[in-house]
């Protein structure tokens, strides 16, 4: 396992790399790129809660969306600076980890899923999408964010999407880095532990409700962290992205990609964003100018569907977690076959 | 000093009594032990001190304070650790960070630091490394230190789990089943290293388990548990002497030693029928030629030749590891062979699905028995009846077990280890089976309730129905089998009939030697088999093997004979045993 300073140097490389790349494309894929990291945060909460802690939650995408109003309405109707709607959204989404986490005090399972996609079902239904919180919510036409500015740097969704993406991005590789750290830690092992085996964990002096709802409390900052630059690379809020299909897509491409591994998270973000905005552009026409095809959006969701069964069965780990079980075992392979004299 | 002041404590599950009435103390730096029947409570009054349950009434002091309200993690810090009776190490984990989560938590660690990396968090986490690698050097773990729990054997695991426990730096360590699955030699080197970790780290124990012998050597005193109660407590010799725990937990009185071993015992007093006549005569139920099986790059077994006729008992015996386990379960297609034919009744059958298997009248009861806790009685055998389209007869079973009829009602999960096994025989035989394989019947289960299943095989034996018999109490399996095969290495290393290995002990011993680790003692030279093959056996070895697990009253008169002709005890038993042939 490489040590701090390696980690530290693997995610300035990757920042370099990952910064280039909407370099030039057109502003339907920048905000691709943009929306591939929110969900990115969004996969990497999984990481934690599900992959370190062994939690179950089916409303991460709740989480962002709360971060993303909450940020949303600091900027819009309290006249904060944008740094400080990200700060209000985190802290929303946290409070709300916890409160979410209360029940897995005793759920476990099953049971926990069907809780928390009820909470995200409520918040879809009932604080989203209800006229009653339309002073919160700001209706269906959401806030309009202009002129935003986080250090002095103008993110002005129309003009600078791109710095807003590179701000994301460091943002992005810095909680990556924090979570592998995290991982081999002593909190790390304590959350690992409980998700093993409660029992043990227990009776070894790991405290069951500190570090579930710490685990909770981690997971929902960092959706939120995401979440709340949401307002600012789209312009405006709305229920739509942060609805109840979202968390489950969120929960089955961080499976898909390998829920105990941070670099999935990246890989599940742009999954997820770019794919379906490929298919909207280039899903149709005609083939061999004569049948004519339209893949459109609902083929996406099929997809995943599918290649979540195909996983399951083929990699079990998630992609990333076979491919680096795969690259592993090249290594141990030796270099030069000895020949018989 | 009293560490550990328990007193009228008692817990209530739903109408069932656990516990009741149980005063218990414990001084500081003694190994207290635990014993009683299956079902008589000790788990739970294990569960109850490291606070997973919560007592309906009675206290708890530890070190004078009260636990009252202290949840299990803070019951730890203060300085009682524990180890599982069904193994709870964190699999993914590997065995140096298994060891690391206790001594954080007795350090208390910051987590903000920890994910930060800072230099306080370096060394925090250097000396932890440090405590771990020290502690797993004491258990002869050292090689094991960056392998993942999950991989190891059970009985490394279990060395494991006791390391972990130590690394809470605890005053007191409850053991449960420290010796479980152990084969003779590891339980002799626990026995050993239990002394030597109550020297070392200095903490007092309460050791649960059911291997006597181990119980008797290691401990200081002993409390015995029966139906939730105290039923005696004292020395060992005391304890072993009295007549109440004879009767609780051996069930009755010890044969004398180096007399005659009885003929096959008529244990039901049930005729054979006229099943059993028919059935023999219809003569190879199972062949087995040239099978071989193994999981992932590994392979267990190879070149298995086996058969078994209708209506006969045939045991496999063997040390742990011989690859028993893995013949049954390709045998009934639960693991696919890699090679060989078994035919059964007639048909090939290598490869099959094992629900084809099964509907074709092979029964498989797997170690661990294989049942679902939260069904109950009735639901699992209908379950059975269901699935394999026989007509559903339930009193067919409940005429057999009559102790299930009632507990018909009751999850399966909730009844002790003996009615558990009840179950799993009495869903077997409800499919109506021409053959029976049984993996480790008497796994975990005092000696009374073995007793009384292996007279149950005599009866399917009498209804006309083959078993096959993976078993380590190896006497009892060669007393109810008619035949055996003795396993070593993963291929089949003897055969011969049970009636002739119970008079020829020292095929059996070679076998079991030839895997067992080398410990210190006299050295004996003992002839195996007259094939000219000799083994070095040491005597420590040779009792275990002799005595395959015999009453600790038997053994104990051995040793004291011996003391008393300044003699080896293994000198003596075998001189005794070649008395016994001539």
């Amino acid at each position: 396992m490489p040590g701090h300073v390696t980690r530290f140097a693997m995610a300035i490389v990757a920042f370099a790399i990952l910064a280039r790349l909407p370099v030039g494309l057109d502003t339907g894929f920048q905000f691709d790129a943009a929306l591939a990291l929110i969900w990115g945060f969004g996969i990497l909460s999984l990481v934690v809660l599900t992959g370190y802690a062994g939690q179950v939650s089916l409303c991460q995408a709740t989480f962002a969306g709360v971060a993303a109003y909450g940020a949303g309405m600091t900027v819009s109707s309290l006249h904060g600076g944008y740094l400080l709607g990200i700060v209000a959204g985190v802290f929303a989404a946290t409070v709300l980890g916890v409160i979410v986490g209360l029940p897995a005090l005793r759920l476990h399972g099953i049971t926990l899923a069907i809780v928390t996609l009820g909470i995200a079902l409520v918040f879809d239904k009932y604080v989203f999408q209800d006229h009653l919180f339309d002073w919160f919510t700001g209706g269906t036409g959401g806030w309009q964010v202009t002129n935003a500015s986080i250090f002095g740097i103008s993110v002005d969704s129309r003009e600078h999407l791109l710095a807003a993406y590179d701000i994301l991005l460091a943002l992005f590789c810095l909680v990556a880095v924090l979570l592998v750290n995290l991982h081999q830690s002593g909190a790390g092992r304590r959350f690992r532990a409980i998700r093993d085996s409660e029992l043990a964990a227990s009776t070894m002096g790991v405290n069951l409700t500190r570090y579930k709802l710490l685990a909770f409390a981690i997971s929902a900052g960092i959706a939120g962290l995401g979440g709340s630059f949401y307002p600012l690379i789209a312009g405006s809020v709305s229920p739509q992205p942060f609805w109840v299909f979202t968390s489950l897509q969120l929960a089955a491409i961080g499976v898909l990609m390998g829920v105990r591994y941070v670099p999935a998270a990246a890989l599940g973000g742009m999954f997820m964003a770019v794919v379906p905005d490929v298919l909207t552009r280039y899903g149709h026409g005609t083939f061999m100018s004569r049948f004519n095809y339209d893949i459109s959006y609902d083929w996406f969701q099929i997809a995943v569907g599918v290649l979540l069964v195909l996983q399951l069965i083929l990699m079990p780990d998630g992609v990333w977690g076979d491919l680096r079980a795969r690259a592993a075992a090249m290594r141990i392979r030796p270099v030069k076959k000895v020949r018989p004299a | 000093m009293t560490m550990l002041r328990i007193r009228n404590l008692g817990v209530r599950f739903g109408g069932v009594v656990a516990l009741h009435g149980v005063s218990l103390d414990l001084n500081r730096g003694e190994i207290l032990g635990l014993i009683g029947p299956n079902g008589a409570g000790k788990t739970t009054l294990f569960n109850c001190i490291s606070g997973v349950v919560q007592p309906s009434e009675g206290t708890i002091h530890f070190e004078g304070r009260s636990l009252r309200f202290a949840p299990p993690h803070e019951r730890a810090r203060r300085g009682i650790a524990r180890t599982f009776q069904n193994l709870q190490l964190w699999g993914s984990m590997t065995v140096l960070e298994n060891l690391q989560v206790p001594i954080d938590a007795v350090g208390r660690r910051n987590t903000l630091s920890d994910a930060l990396g800072l230099p306080l968090s370096h060394y925090a986490e250097r000396s932890a490394r440090e405590r771990a690698r020290a502690i797993l050097h004491v258990l002869d773990l050292d090689g094991y230190t960056q392998r993942l729990a999950a991989d190891l054997p059970a009985g490394i695991q279990r060395r494991v789990e006791l390391g972990r426990a130590l690394a809470m730096q605890p005053k007191l360590v409850l053991l449960d089943e420290p010796a479980a699955g152990l084969d003779a030699g590891e339980t002799e080197h626990l026995a050993q290293l239990l002394h030597k970790v109550r020297e070392r780290f200095r903490v007092s124990m309460l050791l649960v388990d059911h291997d006597m012998s181990l119980v008797m050597r290691v401990c200081d005193y002993i409390y015995v548990l029966d139906f939730g109660k105290v039923l005696s407590r004292g020395e060992p010799a005391a304890v072993r002497n009295d007549q109440n725990v004879i009767a609780a937990y051996l069930g009755e009185a010890t044969p004398e030693l180096a007399e005659p071993e009885p003929g096959p015992t008529v244990v039901t007093g049930l005729p054979r029928t006229d099943a059993v006549e028919v059935a023999r005569a219809s003569g190879r139920l199972l062949e087995v030629s040239g099978l071989a099986a193994g999981y992932g790059r590994l392979e267990v077994i190879r070149d298995i030749d086996l058969t078994v006729q209708a209506g006969e008992v045939v045991a496999c015996i063997g040390a742990n590891g011989a690859g028993k386990t893995t013949t049954l379960r390709a045998i009934s297609g639960v693991v696919r062979p890699r090679a060989g034919r078994v035919v059964f009744a007639g048909r090939d059958i290598a490869g099959a699905n094992p629900e084809r298997i099964s509907r074709m009248g092979l029964a498989h009861i797997p170690e661990g028995r294989g049942l679902f806790p939260r069904l109950s009685v009735e639901d699992t055998l209908r379950l059975a009846t269901d699935t394999s389209g026989k007509p559903e007869n339930l009193a067919a079973a409940f005429d057999v077990f009559p102790r299930l009829k009632q507990r018909r009602r009751q999850a399966v999960g909730t009844l002790s280890g003996g009615e558990q096994q009840m179950v799993a025989m009495a869903r077997a035989i409800l499919v109506q089976p021409r053959l029976l394989m049984i993996d480790e019947m008497s796994q975990g289960l005092a000696p009374t309730i073995v007793r009384q299943l292996f007279q149950m095989i005599d009866v399917f034996r009498s209804q006309g129905i083959a078993v096959l018999l993976v078993e380590q109490f190896v006497e009892s399996a060669l007393a109810v089998a008619d035949r055996a095969y003795i396993f070593e290495h993963g291929s089949i290393a003897h055969e011969a009939a049970a009636e002739e290995l119970r008079r020829d002990r020292s095929v059996i011993a070679g076998s079991y030697l030839g895997t067992a680790a080398a410990a210190p003692g006299d050295a004996i030279e003992v002839a195996s088999n007259g094939n000219g093959h000799h083994k070095r056996i040491t005597d420590p070895q040779l009792m275990e093997i002799l005595s395959m697990r015999v009453p600790a009253e038997v053994k104990r008169a051995l040793e004291e004979r011996a003391e008393r002709e300044g003699r080896s005890a293994g000198a003596l038993a075998l001189e005794l045993l070649e008395g016994v042939d001539r």
